[in-house]
């Protein structure tokens, strides 16, 4: 009873995996908005922010990646 | 049944695969971009969002407007106004086909944009993907290669 149990609960598990889909790079219409960047509309804001961040924590980076998003290269 | 699953599994992957060079573009789509027999297509996937797309094009339309090759935008707009906004404001003088049903793009399957394909009597002849500094010179060679 409980095997039965266990693959039933592990396939429920496994089934909302195979749900995932990749996003196609025609797809990435939201992703390649200028609000989805890193520092949002307003880099410039973040950039003085970080600034300030390390300023107090003697400490930066960590805070984002290199790239575009509409799948270009 | 394990045997059937298998054939079912790779069946289902093959659909799902991008055209690459030596594939045959399906008839339906074939239809769809009125592609005439024994020319050279440059099939030219772009969106109003994507940047690279945006330097891209205005060097495309040279090839076109210089007679090089024939020339066919596929845009992917979710929003077709969006397209057809981004056409207008960049003049472009070659036929375009509004894939806002994604038939287009999906049969093709690119794994990345822009994506130009060259296509002659159904046949994809080689593929650009991504961003590439003067491709209109790129186009050209490739071209000259494939001639």
């Amino acid at each position: 009873m409980i095997k039965i149990l266990f693959i039933a609960l592990s396939s429920s598990l496994f089934m909302g995996c195979s749900l995932i889909k990749d996003v196609k790079p025609w797809e990435k219409e939201t992703l390649a908005k200028p609000i989805m960047q890193f520092g949002g509309l307003h880099p410039e804001v973040t950039k003085f922010e970080s600034h300030v961040y390390f300023s107090k924590e003697a400490s930066r980076g960590g805070s984002g990646v290199a790239g575009g998003g509409c799948g270009c290269n | 049944m394990f045997k059937k699953t298998l054939y079912t599994l790779l069946l289902s992957s093959i659909a799902l695969m991008a055209l690459e060079r030596g594939d045959a573009v399906p008839k339906n789509i074939q239809e769809k971009l009125k592609l005439e027999s024994d020319k050279i297509y440059v099939v030219d996937f772009f969106a109003s969002w994507c940047k690279s797309c945006k330097k891209e094009l205005p060097l495309i339309s040279n090839i076109y407007t210089n007679k090089i090759a024939k020339v066919i935008g596929i845009n992917v707009d979710k929003n077709q106004e969006d397209g057809e906004d981004f056409v207008k404001e960049l003049k472009l003088p070659f036929p375009i086909v509004y894939d806002s049903d994604k038939s287009v793009v999906e049969a093709f399957n690119p794994m990345g944009f822009p994506a130009i394909y060259y296509v002659k009597n159904g046949q994809v002849l080689n593929v650009i993907f991504g961003a590439v500094e003067e491709i209109d010179k790129k186009i050209k060679e490739d071209l000259k290669a494939i001639k």
